[in-house]
This record gives structure tokens, C-alpha cells and sequence, in this order.
């Protein structure tokens, strides 16, 4: 209060009472933004530090009194629940899970971003009959649900795709039975579908707007399709491929439903999330485990969200603000 | 270690090929305009690979890989000596060779299981067929090209049809197999060796107009593959009943299941909405809003004068009324509507008053990072971090959740004379501090600021009933020995309000989706109109309202859509928290349950096509924008 005083003191107006207030009132908004911050920030931050707690601390007392721990009898701070749930698959089992994760992310992020910046630039620098039909319809498929494309894809990987031509009874095989159900390819196919049409609307809003004058020249000089893609449409787009390889590695990290549907019983082929996931479904023993196991999983998300955190804003305000 | 490098191998293996592929797709096009035999002998390598492999894998011929590899041979060199000429009967002479050659291979080691049992009716009228339609296609173009390879493809077509699809294969005999082959490729050997010979611009427009395939073909391919056949095929399964492996025809039936079943939708108690406490409340906030918004209309010569003041209680009432209609009428559909009611309302509301709130002020960055961060954490994750949240521990225990820690720490104050009295005393401060704004804002004629601070006393009045009256918080008193106890909410066990303690966790993650896009959009506002409004005698609520809100309305449509589809599929978080259990199914659990649980894939499908109904019109709303955004360009 004293600092307020004085700044105001030194106003061109002596302080009076109102001003005082006023100032009270001014500092309102600021208040409340932090108010909402903290109450951001707790579950969180519980979390964490429920991570490193004993299994009787956390049953006993409230993360808040952490400190208060060894002096009740329950174990201080400690790294346990991190060696357990890393651990064998008895007591969690994640470490596998993590390597699953890291193994669905890398190329479910690699293959749609190539096959997407291809059609993007296509869509923006190719011109041919029925592309802004083909372009709208394509990326009005960035609203379907996944769930309806799941059990024929799910059918798919288990038994391949076949076609029986009407009238005549003949089946063709169009997708080989691979035998991909409970694999990691067979995430990373329905990912990179699924990925595509908002990819392709992102890239395609960056790429139309690059000046067509270098393209053209380009063009004069020689170059084809590929080489004006491969050495100027790519190297310019640098930007937002960045923003959409963050975006589609948390997406592809965080995700659960495409994981579980395709991958299910397989054990062996299971993302950490799903691992996480059906260690709360127990209700039980492992309790304790899960909040390292939450932990863990939240870690890697969040190391790539605050160090690049300004391509993923990008990214997303890219797609949704105009202008 | 091994998976490691397996999953390694497998990655760069995966990389590597479409990498391959598609460069080689751009480089072997590329040689078209100069290198025209190379490139001759590459494709015709690569038609009859791509016809032989097709072949291959429905297993329909013997010896798969020593015919495969004399196809492919016959290509290359038919390819080859098709560019190094260009006398069109020598041209005639290579096409039909080759075709007889290839369809010979076909006819001789075709799978003997399989031969088919050609029937001339069939074949006659099939060939017909084709010629009609080559006839129609050549005139319908114009006129302009062949009518001899127009037949000529045609009718092969149909041969094609007539002689291989048409009869029933494994019943005829390998002479006819041979026929079949030879007919079939001396007609589109033909058709090859007809091909106008190509000059240099013809070259190069195979170069460039290939191009468009090249880049699109991944792309659509694999949307094609994995969402628009499969929405077809739902449908279609959606009409079917059984187990996985014996689908028939069920009709409407698991539509009509999904429509009778109470889980579905639950009307039987909707009468308790009009009793219930959140309707009284909603419907009191709407009539002071309404009432407002009368008072403030007609100084501006309105019906309504849609101020803030007006517009934050109408908002307010409509929130307490949805939720009241939401806990009476019960069932998943319900559910899945009160979601999306719910999270759209409170991210939005929340994300654009932060995004105002943050804008300009100090620590903005921080403060925005922060509440962004949730974004970055899976569903799964977030749940977790919210069960932990929400734990309840028997009455005789210390809570652990901080929700209930709370919850019982307000008990145990209104049950302390000293703690009620001080809590009293600060209400009591802030409810005279309210209104002395609301008189404040009556003197000044500004009925908003009046009917604002009106709404905020609101919930300040009912806290200082709570506290002199009922109490507030969780005990509860054993009658026996008059003993005061911690009473727990069961926040993921009690319905109907479990639901909404489930939203809050998405609500938690999307507000700051919707923060840091407003956010965006104010900062985009042109600072010149703010400035002349301001030096027009404009307050801060009035540039906001009047100049801020309506520049970024498209935005928050964009917000709101983007919302409600996140919503309206959401699955994790019911699945980790409840699994559906204590009134708390979705649409997309259900679908789960029922499909991948059961293994009941006709209702499953069933359940995902009415997910599908519910966003076609956020789809169509969608592609109109884009067409008046591609119509701007």
C-alpha cells in the first residue's frame, strides 16, 4: 500500500480518498486474472507433488501439508512411485509404454505433415478443374468424428478390405489382410488419415499466401512442380510446418481412443496413455502409482508446449483467426 | 534394446519408402519432354506391374513371382519400342504383340481354381454394353477424338466384364481362360498401339499435368482410405445386427433401439426442473436482465438495449436454466447436449474475459502460458490430475482432495461462531460495496452498471442466508450425541451434477484454446477505431461492448463451432473418470462400449452415425464459409 501511496502522491493530483479507491477498483482486473492463473495452476501442481509422496502420505494428508509428511511418520519425499511405475510390468510397466508413445508420435507426425504439404501445394500452386471443390471438400472432413470411421478400419487391419461388386458376386480384395490389428503401423495409418484435412487446411491458408512472383520466375528459369515445392515452397513454409509437427506430436502423444481401439489387447504395443489409463480403471492398490504415471506422461507434452509454445499458438490462432 | 531398434527400423523403413515413392513418382515424370523412351519403358513397366500385382495379391494367378516378373519385362520393352518408333502400324504391331502376350500370361497361369465358364449371352451382350458406351462417351466428348479407340476400349471393357466377371469362375477350362486373356489384351494392346504419336508439347503437358496427381493422390488417397469409405461403410453396418463375423440385414432396428432406450434419453423426471432451486434462480437473473434491458432499450429507442450489464445477466440466466433443464431430463443424449452446452459457454465466456483481462497488463505472458498449459496435457492426464482432485475420504478421515478439503473447511466455519461472524463481516463489506456501485450507476443513469452489481449481490446475498441460516459446506450433525461431522461430496459418484464436475476438467484444458484465439483476435482489433471511440467520450465497457465484442464475433463463432465438435465427441475423460457409470454416459462411450465391448458393430455404427448427424451442421456451416472465402479471393 505504501508504494501505491507514494505513486499516487505523486500524481498531478493530490491522493484523495477516491482516487485511492479508484486505484483499488483499477487493480480489480489484474486480481482476478491471477486468481484465475492459481486456480489454473493447482490441479497441476497437486499432482506433482503427490508424485513424490508415499503411498500412506497420500492417503493420509492432503498434498498441501508435503511438508508435514516425515514428521507424521509417512516417508518423506521420495522418487519410489517413479521407480514403480517405470518399472516391471508388475508395478506399472511404463517405460514400454513411453517407448510405444514415442514410436506413434514420431512417424504419425512425419508421414502426414510430407503427404499433407504435398496436397497443400497442390491445392494453392496447381491449377487444374475442380480444385476449390475438391480443397472444400476435403477439409470439411476436419469435423467428422473419429468414431465413425473406427470398426470399418478396425475391420480393415484385422481382415483387409474386400469389395463385392453387386449383381455379380465377385470379391475383390482391395487392402491386403496384413493382419495390422494390435499394431503400432495400424495407429499410425488411421492417424495420418485422420490428421490430413486439418494439415492440409493449415499448410494451404500458410502456402497460398506466399508471393506467387518467386514461383513464377522460378517457372521462367525452368523449374518444375518439384523443384519449386523441394527448394522455395518448403524452406519458406518452414513456419508453419513447425506449428502443425508440434500440434500433431501432442495429438498424437496425448491420444487414447485410436490407441486403444486399434492396438487393444495387445499389450505389448500399448501407448503410456493407455497404460496410465488402465491403471486408474483398477481403483485400487496402484493408486499412488498414477500420480507419477500422470506425471510422467504430462511431462513430455508440456517440455515441448514451453519451449515452443510460440509456433503451437501459432498454429492454432493460424486456423481459426482470419487475416 | 531389440524393440528399440525394431521400432527404429520400422520407422525409417516407413519414412524411407513413401519417400521413395513419391520422389520417384515427381523424377520418372520429369523425364517425359527429354528423355521420352526412359520414361516410355518406366510406365509401361509400371501399368503392367500394377495389373499383375493386383492380380498377385487376390492370389488369382500360379507361379505369381515368374509371371510378375515376365509382365513386368514385357512392359519395359513394350514401353521401349513403342518410343522408338513412329510408323503408327509398326506402332498397331507392338500394342496387340504385347497386349496377346500379356493377356496370354494372364489366360495360361491364371489361378486353375478359378477359371471361368465364359457364356456367350452374357459376353455378347456385355461387349454390346461397351460398345454403347464407348459410342455414347465419344459423342458426349465432342466427337473430337477416335471413335475406333473409343469402341476399342470400350469394347474390351466389356470383354472384360462379360468373360471375366460375369461367369462363374472355377467352373470353366483353361482354353477359355486362354481366350479370355488373349481377346482382352489384343484390345487394349490395340487401344495403346492407337495412342496419337506424341509431339514435344504433348510431352510436356504429360510432364506438368501430371503433377496434380502426384501431390494430391497420398493425400486424398488416405482420406479416402480411412474417413470417407469408412463413414460410408458405418452407415452401411449401421443397418446390420450380429456378432463381427455374421452381419445381416437388421433394418432400422438399432436405430429405433437407440431412439427407445430410456439410457438414451429420460424424461420421467423432467417436471422436477420447474421445482428445482438452479430454475427459480435462472429465471429470477433472466427477468432482472430482461427487465434491464427494457429499462436501458428505451433511452436508446430499442425493444431490448442489448447492453453489458443486460447481456452478462441474461447470459447468467440462461446458464442457471440450462443446467436446471440439463439435472431433470436425464440420459446419455442429454448428457452429451449439456456438455456441449456447458464447456462451450463457461471456455468461451472464460477464455475471452481472461484474454480482455490479460490483454496489455502486467505479467500478460506468464499469466497466459499458464492457463494455456492445460492444453498441452492428454485428456487421460487431465483426468487424472482432476480425480485427485475431487477424492472423497470417509467422514471420520482427513480429506486429501483439495475440492472437499474446501468443501469441509466451510463447514467447519459456518459451525464457528468466530468464523461466521468474520466471514459475515467481509460479505456484508463487499455486498455495501456493491451497492453503492449500483447506486452509483442509477444517479449516473447507467442501468447496465446498476443491473451488473444487481446480479453480483446476488450470490452474495444467498451466501450470507447460507451462513446466518443453513450453513454452508459439508457436515453434518449426528442427532445422538450432537457431534458435528465432515459431510464429503462424492463429486464423480452423485448425479446428476457428476456430469458437470466431469466438464470442468474440459473446461479447464479449452479455455485456454479459447483465451489464446480471442486473445489473437483482440490484439488484431485496429487500434485507430478504439482510440477515436475513446476521444468520442467512450467508457471502457462501452468499447468493449460496442467496438471489441462485434470485431471479433466471427473469431468467437469460429471458437464456438471449433468447441462444440471437440465436445460432442468427447470420450477420455468419461472413460478414465466414471466409464460411464453413475449417469454419466456419452454418445462416444457408448458407441465404444457397445462396438468394441460387446462386439455389437451394427449398433456401435449406429451410435457413431448419429454423432456423425450431430456435426453435419457445423460441417455445412464450415463449407460456406469457405466458399465465401474462396469466392473473396
Amino acid at each position: 500500500m505504501a508504494t501505491t501511496d507514494r505513486h499516487l502522491a505523486t500524481g498531478p493530483e493530490p491522493a484523495a480518498l477516491g482516487s485511492r479507491v479508484r486505484g483499488f477498483l483499477g487493480a480489480i482486473p489484474t486480481w482476478v486474472l491471477w486468481f484465475f492463473v492459481i486456480i489454473w495452476t493447482v490441479p497441476t501442481l497437486g499432482l506433482f507433488i503427490n508424485s513424490f509422496r508415499t503411498r500412506d502420505a497420500q492417503r493420509n494428508f492432503g498434498w498441501w501439508m508435503f511438508w508435514q509428511d516425515g514428521a507424521h511418520g509417512y516417508g518423506g519425499l521420495t522418487l519410489q512411485n517413479y521407480r514403480d511405475v517405470l518399472g516391471s510390468e508388475a508395478t506399472g510397466g511404463l517405460a514400454n509404454g513411453l517407448l510405444n508413445s514415442a514410436a506413434i508420435a514420431i512417424v504419425a507426425t512425419i508421414i502426414p505433415i510430407a503427404i499433407a504439404a504435398f496436397a497443400a501445394y497442390a491445392f494453392a500452386w496447381i491449377d487444374f478443374k475442380g480444385r476449390d471443390w475438391l480443397f472444400i471438400a476435403t477439409v470439411a472432413l476436419l469435423a467428422v468424428p473419429s468414431q465413425v470411421a473406427l470398426i470399418p478400419l478396425l475391420q480393415m487391419y484385422a481382415g483387409g478390405a474386400h469389395l463385392t461388386i453387386p449383381l455379380i458376386a465377385k470379391t475383390v480384395t482391395v487392402f491386403p489382410d496384413l493382419d495390422l490389428a494390435g499394431t503400432i503401423p495400424a495407429v499410425w495409418l488411421t492417424h495420418t488419415g485422420f490428421a490430413l484435412p486439418f494439415a492440409i487446411f493449415l499448410l494451404h491458408n500458410y502456402m497460398s499466401g506466399l508471393p506467387g512472383d518467386i514461383f513464377e520466375s522460378a517457372r521462367i528459369d525452368g523449374a518444375d512442380h518439384f523443384t519449386i515445392f523441394w527448394r522455395l515452397v518448403v524452406p519458406l513454409s518452414i513456419p508453419v510446418l513447425a506449428a502443425f509437427t508440434i500440434f500433431q506430436f501432442l495429438w498424437t502423444w496425448n491420444d487414447y481412443l485410436i490407441a486403444l481401439t486399434m492396438i487393444g489387447g495387445n499389450r505389448e504395443a500399448l501407448p503410456a496413455t493407455v497404460v496410465v489409463a488402465s491403471l486408474a480403471g483398477e481403483f485400487g492398490l496402484r493408486e499412488h502409482l498414477l500420480t507419477a504415471g500422470a506425471f510422467v506422461i504430462t511431462v513430455v507434452p508440456m517440455a515441448v508446449f514451453f519451449s515452443l509454445q510460440r509456433f503451437f499458438v501459432r498454429g492454432i490462432t493460424a486456423g481459426s483467426v482470419k487475416g | 534394446m531389440d524393440r528399440v531398434i525394431a521400432t527404429a527400423v520400422g520407422i525409417i523403413a516407413a519414412v524411407g519408402v513413401s519417400a521413395i515413392v513419391f520422389i520417384g513418382a515427381n523424377k520418372v515424370f520429369d523425364l517425359a519432354p527429354r528423355r521420352w523412351s526412359l520414361f516410355s519403358s518406366l510406365i509401361g513397366g509400371a501399368s503392367s506391374l500394377l495389373v499383375f500385382g493386383l492380380l498377385w495379391g487376390n492370389r488369382l494367378i500360379e507361379e505369381p513371382v515368374a509371371v510378375t516378373a515376365a509382365a513386368l519385362v514385357v512392359g519395359v520393352a513394350a514401353g521401349y519400342a513403342l518410343s522408338r518408333t513412329s510408323d503408327r502400324t509398326v506402332h498397331l504391331v507392338i500394342g496387340v504383340t504385347s497386349g496377346v502376350i500379356l493377356g496370354g500370361l494372364l489366360g495360361f497361369f491364371f489361378n486353375s481354381e478359378y477359371l471361368p465358364a465364359i457364356e456367350p449371352l452374357g459376353l455378347v451382350v456385355s461387349i454390346g454394353v461397351g460398345f454403347a458406351l464407348g459410342a455414347a462417351l465419344w459423342a458426349s466428348r465432342g466427337r473430337r477424338a477416335s471413335i475406333v479407340r473409343s469402341l476399342l476400349l470400350w469394347g474390351s471393357m466389356g470383354w472384360l466384364f462379360g468373360a471375366w466377371l460375369l461367369p462363374t469362375l472355377g467352373e470353366g477350362s483353361r482354353i477359355e481362360s486362354i481366350v479370355a486373356g488373349v481377346v482382352l489384351g489384343a484390345g487394349v494392346g490395340a487401344w495403346v498401339g492407337t495412342f496419337p504419336l506424341p509431339d514435344h508439347k504433348m510431352k510436356e503437358s504429360i510432364s506438368s499435368g501430371s503433377r496434380k496427381f502426384i501431390f494430391l493422390i497420398p493425400a486424398l488417397g488416405f482420406v479416402l482410405m480411412t474417413l470417407v469409405i469408412p463413414l460410408i461403410r458405418t452407415f452401411w453396418l449401421g443397418f446390420l445386427t450380429g456378432t463381427p463375423t455374421h452381419l445381416t440385414w437388421a433394418g432400422f432396428s438399432n436405430y429405433v433401439s437407440i431412439v427407445t432406450d430410456p439410457g438414451i434419453i429420460d424424461f420421467s423426471d423432467w417436471t422436477d426442473m420447474f421445482t428445482s432451486r438452479l430454475m427459480i434462480a435462472g429465471v429470477l437473473v433472466l427477468l432482472i436482465g430482461f427487465a434491464v434491458a427494457r429499462v436501458s432499450g428505451k433511452r436508446l429507442g430499442q425493444t431490448f438495449g442489448l447492453t453489458g450489464g443486460s447481456l452478462s445477466a441474461i447470459a447468467a440466466g440462461v446458464i442457471l436454466v440450462g443446467f436446471a433443464v440439463f439435472a431433470a431430463v436425464r440420459g446419455t443424449i442429454s448428457n452429451n447436449l449439456w456438455w456441449i452446452f456447458a464447456v462451450t459457454i463457461f471456455s468461451t465466456g472464460m477464455g475471452l474475459a481472461i484474454a480482455v483481462l490479460s490483454d496489455r497488463s502486467k505479467g500478460e505472458s506468464v499469466a497466459k502460458s499458464m492457463i494455456f498449459m492445460p492444453m498441452a496435457i492428454s485428456f487421460v492426464g487431465a483426468s487424472i490430475i482432476w480425480r485427485f482432485m475431487y477424492i472423497a475420504r470417509p467422514p471420520q478421515k482427513t480429506q486429501t482432495g483439495v475440492m472437499n478439503a474446501v468443501w469441509i473447511k466451510l463447514g467447519e466455519w459456518s459451525n464457528s461462531p468466530t468464523a461466521t461472524a468474520v466471514i459475515l463481516g467481509i460479505l456484508a463489506l463487499v455486498l455495501v460495496g456493491i451497492l453503492f456501485i449500483a447506486w452509483r450507476g442509477r444517479r449516473a443513469h447507467m442501468p447496465a452498471i446498476t443491473a451488473g452489481a444487481v446480479v453480483a449481490a446476488l450470490p452474495i446475498v444467498w451466501l450470507i442466508y447460507r451462513f446466518l441460516g443453513p450453513g454452508l459446506g459439508g457436515f453434518q450433525v449426528i442427532e445422538a450425541t450432537g457431534q458435528t461431522i465432515g459431510q464429503p461430496i462424492l463429486f464423480l459418484q452423485e448425479a446428476p451434477f457428476n456430469n458437470f464436475w466431469m466438464m470442468v476438467v474440459l473446461i479447464w484444458i479449452q479455455t485456454g484454446f479459447a483465451m489464446v484465439i480471442l486473445s489473437a483476435a483482440i490484439k488484431a482489433v485496429p487500434t485507430e477505431l478504439i482510440e477515436a471511440s475513446r476521444i468520442d467520450g467512450a467508457s471502457e465497457s462501452q468499447v468493449f461492448w460496442r467496438i471489441t465484442i462485434p470485431q471479433v464475433s466471427p473469431t468467437i463463432g469460429v471458437v464456438v463451432t471449433t468447441l462444440v465438435v471437440t465436445v460432442l465427441k468427447v470420450f477420455d475423460i468419461p472413460k478414465v473418470m466414471t466409464n460411464g457409470n453413475f449417469g454419466t454416459q456419452v454418445l462416444a462411450n457408448e458407441m465404444w462400449q457397445r462396438a468394441f465391448t460387446e462386439l455389437n458393430f451394427g449398433l456401435g455404427s449406429a451410435i457413431a452415425i448419429v454423432l456423425f448427424l450431430g456435426v453435419l451442421p457445423i460441417m455445412w456451416m464450415n463449407i460456406r464459409r469457405m466458399q465465401k472465402e474462396r469466392a473473396a479471393h
